[in-house]
C-alpha cells in the first residue's frame, strides 16, 4: 500500500515537472517563480525557507541548475523514487522540444515569428524572476546580518567571477560561526572574500 | 555506433562535472563538440542561440542536438543521462543529507547563512539577465523594453497570474512589438 502511495505521488510529481519543463526559459530560472507559485502557495508542500534551501543548494553544485534543484525536491518529498520522477519530468519537455527542433533547426533558427515571440519571453523572465525573489525575502531576510550576507553574495555573483560554490560555502560559514548566538547576531562583518 | 553513444556518455559527463550551469558551460561544450568532430564552431553557436529560443537549460539542449547529430534518438538519451550524472550522484547525496539533517541545530545554522545568500543570488541572476535581455550588445532594445514594462505592470494588477500565462502573454507582445 505504502509503494501504491509512493508510486501515485512519483507520478503526480512527474506531471508537475513536465508541466514546468515547457515553460523555464532563462537558464531555468523561472523555475524558482513556478515552483513558488505550484508548490509553496497552491500545495503547500513546502516552506519558503526550503525553497531556498533547494535552489541555493542545487545552483551551487556542478550539472544542471534545475535538474538539480528537481532531484533534491523530488528526495524532500518521497524519497529516490520521487527524486528520479522530478527530474525526468523537467528534462523531457526539452528533449522533445529539441528533438523536433534539430530537424528544422535552419528554419527555427532564422524564422522572424520565433525571434518575436522569444524577445517577448525572454523581455519577461527578469521580472519573473525578480518577483519569485521578492516574495522569498521575508523566509531568509532575519536581522542585519542577513542583509549583509544577501549583498555580498550579491555583489560577488553579479560583479565578479567568483564560482558560486564558494559564495554558497561562504555563506555557510559565515552562518555556522556568526549564528551561535543569536544576540550577537547583529556583526557586521561577513568574512566572505 | 556503441562506442560513440559511450564518447557520447563521457563528454557530456564531464561537460556536467565542469560546469556550474547557464553559459558557463558553452566554452566547455565548444571544445568537447569541436575536437570530437561533431559539430562546427558555426553549429555550437546556433545551437546556443537555439537553445535561448526552446525551454530548459542550455547543457540538456545542446546534449539533445549534438546527440542526435551524431547518434540519432539513442545518441540523444545518452548525451542527456551524461549531463545528468552529476545530479544522479552528487547532487543525490547532498539531498539525502540535506534531508536527514534538515531540522539538525548546525544544519539550521548553515542554512541560516545561506538563504539570504541565495536571494543576493536570484537579484544577481535577474541583473545579468536583464542586461543580456534589454540591451543585448550594451544598446538598449526599446521593444523589449516596452514588453518588459508592459509585464511588469501584468504582474502587479494580477499578482496570483501564473508563470506559463505569463509567458503567453510576453510571447504574444513580442509578436506584435517586436517587429518595430
Amino acid at each position: 500500500m505504502r509503494i501504491k502511495e509512493k508510486l501515485k505521488l512519483a507520478w503526480r510529481i512527474f506531471g508537475f515537472f513536465f508541466k514546468i519543463g515547457f515553460f523555464t526559459y532563462g537558464g531555468g530560472w523561472s523555475i524558482i517563480a513556478q515552483m513558488e507559485k505550484e508548490f509553496i502557495e497552491k500545495e503547500k508542500w513546502l516552506s519558503k525557507e526550503e525553497l531556498l534551501d533547494i535552489v541555493s543548494v542545487g545552483r551551487s553544485l556542478p550539472g544542471l541548475m534545475i535538474g538539480n534543484v528537481s532531484l533534491i525536491f523530488g528526495y524532500r518529498m518521497g524519497g529516490v523514487v520521487c527524486a528520479v520522477a522530478a527530474v525526468l519530468g523537467i528534462v523531457c519537455p526539452s528533449l522533445i522540444v529539441l528533438m523536433v527542433v534539430t530537424y528544422i533547426y535552419e528554419a527555427f533558427r532564422d524564422n522572424t515569428y520565433v525571434a518575436r515571440a522569444m524577445l517577448g519571453i525572454r523581455a519577461a523572465i527578469a521580472p519573473i524572476i525578480g518577483s519569485a525573489g521578492i516574495r522569498l525575502m521575508s523566509g531568509a531576510l532575519k536581522d542585519r546580518l542577513c542583509y549583509v550576507i544577501m549583498m555580498v553574495a550579491f555583489v560577488l555573483c553579479a560583479f565578479t567571477s567568483v564560482n558560486i560554490v564558494w559564495i554558497i560555502i561562504g555563506a555557510a560559514i559565515v552562518g555556522l560561526l556568526l549564528n551561535q548566538d543569536k544576540m550577537k547576531g547583529e556583526r557586521d562583518d561577513t568574512g566572505i572574500n | 555506433m556503441i562506442q560513440e553513444l559511450i564518447e557520447l556518455f563521457i563528454s557530456f559527463t564531464k561537460i556536467g562535472f565542469t560546469s556550474f550551469g547557464g553559459l558557463s558551460m558553452v566554452p566547455l561544450i565548444n571544445v568537447e563538440m569541436v575536437n570530437h568532430g561533431w559539430m562546427t564552431q558555426t553549429e555550437v553557436s546556433d545551437i546556443v542561440a537555439i537553445a535561448e529560443m526552446t525551454p530548459g537549460p542550455v547543457g540538456l539542449n545542446c546534449a539533445t542536438f549534438a546527440g542526435i547529430r551524431v547518434a540519432g534518438m539513442a545518441g540523444a538519451l545518452s548525451a542527456n543521462f551524461g549531463m545528468l550524472v552529476p545530479t544522479f550522484t552528487l547532487c543525490l547525496i547532498v539531498a539525502i543529507y540535506y534531508v536527514k539533517f534538515k531540522d539538525s541545530n548546525m544544519m539550521q545554522r548553515i542554512l541560516y547563512g545561506i538563504r539570504p545568500a541565495g536571494i543576493g543570488l536570484i537579484f544577481a541572476t535577474m541583473l545579468t539577465l536583464g542586461i543580456s535581455n534589454y540591451a543585448p550588445g550594451y544598446v538598449i532594445s526599446i521593444p523589449s523594453m516596452i514588453v518588459g514594462c508592459m509585464i511588469v505592470a501584468v504582474m502587479i494588477k494580477f499578482p496570483k497570474i501564473s508563470v506559463v500565462k505569463i509567458i503567453i502573454i510576453a510571447a504574444i507582445l513580442g509578436l506584435i512589438i517586436g517587429g518595430f
